[in-house]
């Protein structure tokens, strides 16, 4: 039962990281310069999924409060500074894109998407900061607390944050060679492709620091993950740099969302059976089924929402399949 | 600084804002399902003038609705990690429940609506939109649910210092919700109704064009918003009732008030179990502003040969009048919420023993880094939602027929 909302759980984290993770790659892809068409154009093609993408978040901290309360006490107060500030660049993201095409000004609609890239650069520095965090443990005293906050001042969160920059920038731009314009869409795989060469590196970066850091070793519980998936990650890259080589942008945007998904899957598997591996005490780890709810929530919750789940996904697919395909000039035009 | 404190403003602040933003979302969505229903009914233009012109507003308002959600969820681990860890069990449910079944559903949809315009058939268009709507109520009862359960903690046990769930009919069924979901929900029609109106009002007053499309909202504003204030003050004077019974110490008074005090203090020791005096002021404003509004019946009479027109001072004041409902809703709220302290569920868990054990400089620099975030995008938010509501309907961007296509390159400051 707590597994398979733990899995839940996962599932919905990581899917938010891989449909937010092309609004914040889009986001942040905006800085790039290129003039006021071109930054009209990546938003309308997010246009359509943009409020469908972010409720995965909220679902996600939904079901964290509902079926993991002990959990999300812990992790979201344990690791304030980074939640907070994933938290500021979500809301940023959010408003940024909702409203920047109201004002009819130039240079109200180019502060706006000033807003929209220093949101999307905050959000992905804080969750990839967050699961780096939960990878090398916390001081999770026997009274159940985290005591601190500099326990995440680590050079393994600050690369693993600059890992998720570079991942959901290429997820962002491989979104981009996928829905715009054919014509848009072949300078964007180049940029797509030499973007993977730097997230590659940062990656690669983010899992030297992790396995040479003490806590993480000592907070896997199942190393063979820690040590397996990343080379999954890497090649999922590599698939996704060959996919936009032979202008196959459907297979490289999947390879892309398996880059963004992996990091979840990693944390899950190696911490198991634990969410939060006490570093000061090894008694006070808490276990997966120690931070679920009890036995009667669990159930109504799974009563009342788990029949309900394949209208969930069967409406977002809904969203997908209505406005599939390459923008063009009659696609509709709102952020 | 005392992190209590300041995790009670943060809240307070998030919780204000995100009331103000919800209500109109809510009473909008409401009218926005009437205009575009009786567009597709009648296929009459005027309908559809109107639905684009208001939905647009409504799309405006919602940005900061959600902003402002978001941030009151992670709030709850964020600052109040001893609620989790103590009644999580129960008070995490019907949050989890609210996020799955109505928020997700309810985004998910208006992202369709907004984009859906020409490309959708016209019914589904209409169902995404009473879609948003229903799940929009939805997510209120959810969270009315949830808030209830801290007024009056029902249908748990306490076991091992920590509550868990035996009775979710109760919660259900809870007295402080019922009567509290239809005010609520009456206050939202009436913020609605009002602001529609006083729009319509301004729109009016100043000889804009469209006289027949504004003279259409500000009656439906009008008619609404009367019908709404006498909801909200049914449903608000229903409560005294069950919350003095459930809540005596809320609004004083009563001779259970020093046995339940006596009680406490048994329990949880000595200390000053009176909520501040805040929650009285608050409730005695809102029921000023309530019969206030309630004079709006006396326009209604006016409506009959556009005399509220001609006349132009009830055009005033309707439009004077629309600070009323914001200031209403935030002050029955705070009489809801601060007149719970010094509890945060009502007679199980002490406020103090609900905030999360981080330091106060860490709170302090939420507080003053949220509150600025939040506080400058609602800002940017509602003066944009006044310049499109001063703009008028002539071609709003929500709706827009798509552009011919072989068209040359128009400039962008067309596409507004």
């Amino acid at each position: 039962m707590e597994l398979a909302w733990y899995a839940l759980l996962g599932l919905f984290f990581a899917v938010y990281l891989v449909l937010g993770g092309y609004d914040y790659g889009v986001g942040l892809l905006l800085a790039r310069g290129g003039g006021p068409d071109r930054r009209r154009a990546a938003l309308t093609a997010v246009g359509p999924f943009f409020l469908g993408n972010e409720v995965w978040l909220v679902a996600a901290a939904g079901i964290l409060f509902g079926a993991f309360p002990t959990l999300e006490g812990e992790l979201l107060s344990g690791f304030y500074p980074v939640v907070a500030a994933a938290l500021a660049g979500v809301v940023a993201v959010a408003v940024g894109v909702q409203l920047r095409s109201r004002p009819a000004d130039g240079r109200a609609r180019a502060a706006w998407d000033r807003v929209v890239v220093a949101g999307s650069l905050l959000a992905a520095l804080g969750w990839g900061g967050l699961l780096a965090g939960l990878l090398q443990g916390v001081p999770l005293t026997a009274a159940g607390h985290v005591a601190g906050l500099g326990h995440v001042v680590t050079p393994f969160v600050a690369a693993a944050g600059i890992a998720m920059v570079a991942l959901v920038t290429v997820h962002g731009a491989t979104f981009l060679t996928l829905r715009l314009p054919a014509a848009d869409a072949a300078p964007l795989a180049r940029t797509a492709r030499r973007l993977v060469a730097v997230a590659l590196a940062a990656v690669a970066l983010a899992t030297v620091a992790g396995g040479l850091s003490d806590r993480v070793r000592a907070a896997a519980q199942r190393p063979l993950f820690a040590v397996l998936l990343p080379f999954v990650l890497f090649a999922a890259l590599l698939v996704a740099r060959a996919a936009l080589a032979r202008r196959r942008p459907g297979v490289a945007f999947a390879a892309t969302s398996a880059a963004l998904a992996l990091p979840v899957a990693l944390v899950g598997a190696a911490l198991w059976p634990h969410v939060l591996v006490s570093t000061v005490d090894p008694a006070a780890s808490l276990s997966v089924a120690g931070a679920a709810a009890s036995g009667p929530t669990l159930a109504l919750l799974g009563w009342l929402t788990v029949p309900l789940l394949p209208a969930l996904l069967g409406f977002q697919a809904m969203c997908w399949w209505v406005f599939r395909g390459r923008t063009d000039g009659r696609a509709p035009v709102y952020w | 600084m005392d992190p209590l404190l300041l995790a009670r403003l943060q809240f307070a602040t998030t919780t204000s804002l995100h009331f103000l933003f919800v209500a109109v979302t809510l009473g909008l969505v409401t009218l926005l399902v009437g205009l575009q229903t009786a567009w597709v009914l009648t296929g009459n233009p005027a309908y559809e003038r109107l639905t684009r012109f208001w939905g647009q507003l409504y799309v405006i308002n919602y940005a900061l609705g959600i902003a402002t959600g978001i941030v009151m969820e992670f709030q709850f681990g964020l600052n109040w990690s001893g609620l989790s860890r103590y009644v999580g069990n129960v008070f995490g449910a019907p949050l989890a429940i609210e996020t799955l079944v109505a928020f997700f559903l309810e985004s998910t949809f208006l992202g369709m609506w907004i984009f859906g315009w020409h490309r959708l058939r016209r019914g589904v268009h209409l169902a995404l939109l009473w879609g948003v709507a229903l799940t929009a109520y939805a997510s209120a009862f959810w969270v009315m649910v949830a808030n209830s359960w801290l007024q009056h903690p029902v249908g748990y046990e306490v076991r091992d210092g920590v509550a868990h769930l035996t009775d979710f009919g109760a919660l259900l069924t809870n007295p402080t919700l019922g009567m509290a979901f239809g005010h609520v929900v009456a206050a939202a029609l009436l913020t609605g109704g009002m602001l529609m109106a006083a729009v319509s009002a301004w729109h009016l007053i100043r000889h804009t064009a469209d006289f027949t499309l504004f003279r259409t909202s500000l009656r439906i504003g009008l008619v609404t918003a009367a019908l709404a204030v006498s909801l909200v003050v049914g449903f608000g004077f229903a409560q005294f009732g069950p919350v003095g019974q459930v809540q005596p110490t809320k609004f004083g008074g009563g001779a259970d008030q020093g046995a339940l005090v006596a009680e406490w203090t048994a329990r949880f020791g000595p200390g000053d179990y009176a909520p501040p005096v805040l929650a009285d002021v608050g409730l005695g404003f809102m029921i000023m502003i309530g019969m206030l509004l309630g004079c709006v019946w006396l326009l209604l009479p006016l409506l009959w040969r556009d005399w509220i027109i001609r006349l132009r001072v009830p055009l005033w004041i309707t439009l004077l009048a629309l600070p009323l409902p914001f200031a209403a809703v935030l002050l029955g709220w705070i009489a809801r919420e601060v007149g719970r302290q010094p509890w945060v569920v009502y007679g199980l868990l002490p406020t103090g023993q609900a905030v999360s054990p981080v330091g106060p400089g860490v709170m302090l620099a939420s507080l003053i880094g949220f509150t600025l975030l939040l506080g400058a995008l609602a800002v940017a938010n509602g003066m944009l939602f006044a310049r499109y509501a001063a703009r008028g309907a002539a071609d709003p961007a929500l709706g827009r027929p798509p552009a011919p296509a072989p068209e040359p390159a128009r400039p962008m400051s067309v596409l507004a």
